[in-house]
């Protein structure tokens, strides 16, 4: 089988859901920005593309119908591209990806682009109308807040809150270290608002310090030690990436970031599902034939900063070679569209800081893990 | 011919200035504030913006809602000032100084349009100084508007004109201040201080000098001249901790270089060493460290009082101050007490009432633009000369001969007369002329207390009464105490509803009262709960919702006028009104979680259904109910009528008057615009979540709960609130009536009126007014 490979990537800048500078833009149009951003960038054929796939959390209101072939329809793309949604909570833009590589694998087509969405402004997080199954309500925690399970895994792995807002601090210093430089300019696509263009992440706090953070009440549990500081941001947002055969984006000269060498999907309680990129992590690793000791670069995604730490430890990451330009904390956490921004940031990465693997690795919330290994193309 | 006002421009954005823009904007009218350009920073218009958001975090809030702060245009007078020319009213309110207000003038004079009134905030700058070296048409054009701190809050605006002030431009601006600001316009001359603050400021001299000579302490003092004689029950040291100590000198050296030397006042003003050593330690009040009050943060917040011989401070304690009539309101046997208080009060009293009778004519033409001027801009409950026929004017009048005091004419006129009287259901006040003139009302003000003087109610019981209003229109009053709702009020609106039909067009809710109803009657309620007369609550509980629902299928319109609080049962009858004609500080929200009940008097199933109606609702079955769930299991209570709009509790065509004088006219209005070809609203049905919306809604009631801003029992309020809101046992699919939902309502009410901890709640807010977070 011919490979599969990252072959751009792209995304909108982060911007604090309702009070950002994205929050009056429609989440079709701003992702629609962004799919037009990737084809320009990359110079792909937009004639040879096989599906859009678009990965959204809340696939309702202004992101609901099947938004993906909207957005295909807003970005110009041939009618004949077509268009899926896919929804796996915060994994949902991964899942496009490994859907696209499953696609290549039965030889349906050689060239897609995965997107992800989330307007958290426009649409809330549990949806317009969350009507929740009670019997499975009180069988299990499937419909717990996100905040609760922060706060278990907190709570499990013993992590002390000062250890969270060390780690909150660091992501949000080498985010702003990373802005400054200037390293965030390739992969965001500039947005037009009726504000004028939006050009730079809206997210980042770059001087805050652990004392700043010590001072913050207890977001989810009066007795708890998450705060708003050790989470991720409600966000803006959307990504893109390019998925094609190896031997296409050699044959049409397009950027190639990394192969996708292997993936991974995995359940876990719950409760604590910030601990969902454990088990995948693990079985992606294992299936490329790989340790974390062979990891030049790692994509956590930061939902919490409890969790984060739980899966550094368990699957003994690196610390300086995880989330180098910093992690959702800082950069902000768009539900649906973050699968494809650490996939593609892992890849670029991989690229700019040499080295031979990298891993992309969230949790989803209801009990997941989603992994993806990627490997540097000679 | 002046263009009517449809832009305004302030000038000045200090607390002031900034304020009256901030109340312009909630008039619905733009407004442009501008400041100077701050010495150091990039921004020129850093100081009118910094006022804009300060006062969007201010509380309480000169703004009435979000929307209005969207209406100021900030901006600086080096930049910007030419945009007064789009203006039709300017309102300067920079610094106390001649030479720049008058610097100011001079460029305005240039660039506004012929017609475009100027007025001066001043308190102090005579009108005669303010335009000197100014052309005869600026002079036109130009007037004093003296509004009072806070400007949303307090509704009293002194305007003073010229001689050569044009009398259509001084229309033009009282009316605007009337209707569209709100206030209470009192004509005052241009003589030093105007009315209140003339009056107000001998009155606080004396009560401070007295309890200095006297050696009365603070607390006593402020016993004495508070609540007795009609003053809030901050008294005069209160009061000075709240204005600002460091004020008092400067208001003092003002007055004594205007006022004549003859002036009772400069024979009163003198430095207090202790107030001069307090300001010089930064204790200047409330704003500073404190005042003759404090909290003393060492010991748990404790409030301690300044000893006035000692200048030390000690726990404040409860003195021995007037009691029986003389604590309530009977002046005569407050200045008669014997012990120091008597005296203390006389002092006061005495001296000021004389002062007040001495202004007219000189500071104001008749004794009501003095009684008005009082009672608005000092919160006074009477007047000066109300208070002088509670006392006695012949009284007031010896006592001054006997201590060698002059006696004012106004007094000699008014002999053993009293100021005020009602002449064939007329009120009519003394004039100088010694005859008895007619209190008129201007255009569009109508009084319930006047219809009062000359009619009998059509029907009355001791909670309620209907009065005929003219033109067809009832008026539905509430009389209880605080105004509260009990089965008599229902029982009134029953045997109202055929006699309206018959006989009128169309029934206004309307009350005097400053606020509108505090809700339902809980100490009755809890009355029957210890007797454990459930029956007796259940007929309660149907009889309000059968009477308001009569309200809302009745073949009439029938609007609420509310104004101030309207709680409750109070905000329940406002949701099943055809329509609202609001007073713009309107406080109003169904608060029953609050004390461990539910809405019982159909408010569920209104709030439902605007909800529903909502603009921007998203669609599905869960939006209008998480949306009322959020706003009543949280007893979220408006702070304006345009907040109230924003929670639904009013809808988006319901009127807002912003005159308290003028609402019961406007709301008759209103319902006489309805009244031809008027049906009746069809009862609707709901489609509601059952349920699965219902875990849904205590999953959100859990997440507070964990967060800590909820009780465990706010858990089991709100689980019984969303049993209503999600239509009981029905299913998605199915079809709850009105009927259905009013009998859900009457279930969670009956259940949670037996429950302990509500009762403890209610107990606890009919003891405290404060709910318990149990």
């Amino acid at each position: 089988m011919d490979s599969v490979v990252i072959a751009g990537y792209a995304r909108s800048p982060f911007h604090l859901a309702n009070k950002g500078a994205l929050a009056r833009v429609r989440p079709d149009d701003l992702a629609a920005q962004v799919v037009r951003g990737l084809i320009a960038k990359t110079g792909v054929e937009a004639a040879d593309i096989e599906d859009l796939i678009v990965g959204c959390a809340f696939p309702e209101g202004e992101q609901g119908l099947n938004v993906a072939r909207l957005i295909g329809l807003l970005s110009d793309l041939p009618l004949s591209v077509g268009g899926m949604t896919v929804n796996r909570f915060c994994g949902s833009s991964m899942s496009a990806i490994h859907i696209a590589m499953g696609q290549i694998a039965v030889g349906a087509g050689e060239a897609f682009i995965c997107a992800g969405i989330e307007s958290m402004s426009r649409v809330p997080m549990m949806g317009f109308n969350p009507m929740p199954n009670r019997a499975l309500a009180e069988k299990s925690a499937a419909y717990m807040g996100m905040g609760e399970t922060a706060e278990n895994v907190a709570t499990k792995y013993q992590i002390p809150r000062a250890e969270q807002e060390a780690l909150a601090v660091e992501s949000q210093k080498r985010a702003s270290a990373a802005r400054d430089a200037g390293k965030f300019v390739d992969e965001i696509v500039p947005i037009e608002t009726r504000d004028g263009l939006v050009e730079q992440d809206g997210t980042i706090r770059g001087g805050t310090t652990a004392e700043d953070l010590a001072g913050l009440k207890p977001a989810f549990d009066a007795k708890g030690s998450v705060t708003a500081g050790t989470s991720s941001p409600l966000t803006d947002g959307a990504s893109a990436v390019l998925v094609t055969t190896e031997s296409y984006a050699k044959a049409h000269g397009l950027p190639i970031l990394a192969r996708i060498k292997s993936v991974a999907i995995s359940g876990c309680a719950p409760e604590t599902m910030g601990l969902g990129p454990i088990l995948s992590s693990q079985k992606a690793m294992e299936r490329a034939g790989i340790t974390a000791a062979d990891l030049d670069v790692v994509e956590l995604n930061e939902a919490f900063a409890s969790q984060a730490i739980a899966c550094i430890k368990d699957l003994g990451l690196d610390t300086a070679k995880t989330n180098i330009d910093g992690g959702a904390i800082a950069i902000g956490h768009p539900l649906g569209a973050t699968g494809a921004r650490i996939v593609g940031k892992a890849a670029s990465l991989l690229k700019r800081e040499g080295g031979k693997y990298a891993l992309a690795s969230q949790c989803i919330g209801g009990g997941q893990g989603i992994a993806t290994v990627l490997e540097a193309v000679e | 011919m002046t263009q009517p006002i449809q832009k305004v421009c302030v000038i000045g954005a200090g607390t002031m200035g900034a304020g009256i823009a901030a109340q312009v904007a909630n008039a619905g009218v733009p407004v442009l504030l501008l400041d100077i350009v701050p010495k150091d920073g990039a921004n020129r218009n850093a100081i009118a913006q910094g006022a804009v958001a300060k006062m969007l975090k201010t509380e309480p809030a000169p703004f009435m809602s979000k929307s209005a702060a969207k209406l100021v245009e900030t901006g600086n007078i080096e930049d910007h000032l030419e945009k007064v020319a789009t203006c039709d009213w300017i309102i300067e309110a920079v610094i106390e100084r001649l030479d720049i207000k008058q610097g100011l003038y001079e460029k305005l004079e240039a660039l506004k349009k012929p017609g475009t009134a100027v007025s001066s905030n001043t308190s102090t700058i005579p009108l005669a100084n303010l335009v000197e070296g100014r052309s005869e048409a600026f002079k036109a054009d130009f007037l004093i508007t003296h509004f009072f701190n806070p400007p949303r809050y307090m509704r009293l605006m002194e305007i003073v004109t010229g001689p050569a002030t044009a009398s259509d431009v001084a229309a033009k601006v009282e009316e605007f201040a009337d209707v569209k600001l709100g206030k209470t316009v009192v004509a005052a001359k241009d003589t030093p201080g105007f009315i209140a603050n003339r009056i107000g400021t001998l009155w606080i001299q004396l009560g401070l000098n007295a309890a200095f000579d006297m050696g009365i302490s603070v607390e006593l003092a402020d016993a004495v001249a508070g609540k007795p004689m009609g003053v809030p029950k901050t008294g005069i040291f209160g009061l000075v901790d709240l204005v600002g100590i460091d004020l008092m000198p400067h208001l003092q050296a003002s007055l004594t270089s205007t006022l004549a030397k003859d002036d009772p006042y400069q024979a009163i003003a003198r430095d207090i060493p202790l107030i001069q050593k307090m300001i010089a330690d930064g204790y200047t009040g409330r704003k500073g460290k404190g005042g003759f009050y404090r909290l003393n943060k060492e010991k748990g917040r404790q409030k301690e009082v300044i000893d006035l011989a000692s200048g030390e401070y000690h726990a404040v304690t409860r003195p021995a101050g007037p009691r029986g009539a003389a604590a309530k309101g009977n002046l005569r046997k407050l200045v008669e007490t014997k012990g120091g208080i008597g005296e203390y009060a006389w002092a006061i009293l005495g001296g000021t009432l004389a002062y007040a009778a001495s202004l007219v004519p000189e500071a104001a033409d008749d004794v009501v633009a003095i009684d008005d001027a009082m009672k608005l801009g000092y919160n006074w409950k009477q007047g000066p000369f109300e208070m002088i026929d509670v006392l006695g004017a012949a009284y007031l009048a010896k006592r001054l001969e006997e201590e060698g005091q002059p006696v004012p004419e106004i007094l000699k006129v008014a002999g053993e007369r009293s100021f005020y009287r009602v002449e064939n259901g007329v009120r009519q006040h003394l004039g100088l002329d010694g005859e008895y003139h007619d209190i008129v009302r201007p255009e569009g003000v109508l009084r319930l207390s006047d219809v009062k003087l000359s009619s009998q109610p059509i029907l009355k019981n001791a909670s309620a009464a209907l009065w005929d209003i003219g033109d067809g229109v009832v008026a539905l009053e509430f009389t209880g105490k605080m105004n509260a709702l009990d089965g008599e009020v229902m029982k009134l609106i029953t045997k109202a509803l055929p006699l309206v039909q018959e006989k009128y067009k169309a029934l206004v809710v309307y009350t005097d009262a400053d606020n509108f109803s505090a809700g339902a009657n809980l100490g009755l309620a809890m009355f029957a709960v210890n007797i454990a007369a459930y029956s007796e609550i259940e007929k309660l509980v149907a009889g309000g919702q059968m009477a308001y629902k009569g309200l809302k299928y009745a073949p009439f319109p029938v609007v609420g006028a509310p104004a101030g609080m309207a709680l409750g049962g109070g905000c329940e009858i406002l949701l099943h009104c055809d329509a609202v004609q609001a007073h713009a500080e309107l406080y109003t929200g169904l608060v029953e979680c609050g004390v461990g009940l539910v809405p019982g008097w159909g408010g569920n199933g209104e709030m439902l259904l605007r909800a529903r109606n909502a603009a921007k609702m998203p669609k599905g079955p869960m939006p209008p109910v998480a949306k009322v769930f959020e706003t009543v299991s949280t007893a979220t209570v408006s702070k304006s009528a345009a907040q109230a709009k924003e929670m639904l509790f009013l809808r988006p065509d319901d009127g807002i008057t912003m005159n308290r004088d003028r609402l019961l006219y406007d709301a008759k209005q209103k319902a006489l615009s309805l009244v031809e070809g008027y049906t009746p609203p069809e009862a609707p049905e709901f489609r509601l979540p059952g349920d699965s919306g219902r875990v849904g809604l205590s999953m959100a009631a859990e997440g507070f709960h964990k967060r800590g801003l909820a009780t465990e029992y706010d858990l089991v309020v709100s689980d019984a609130l969303a049993q209503v809101l999600t239509g009981g046992e029905a299913d998605l699919v199915d079809t709850v009536s009105e009927q259905e939902l009013l009998k859900l309502e009457r279930d969670a009410f009956m259940k949670l009126v037996r429950e302990p901890r509500s009762i403890a709640r209610v107990e606890h807010m009919l003891e405290t007014g404060k709910p318990l977070r149990n």
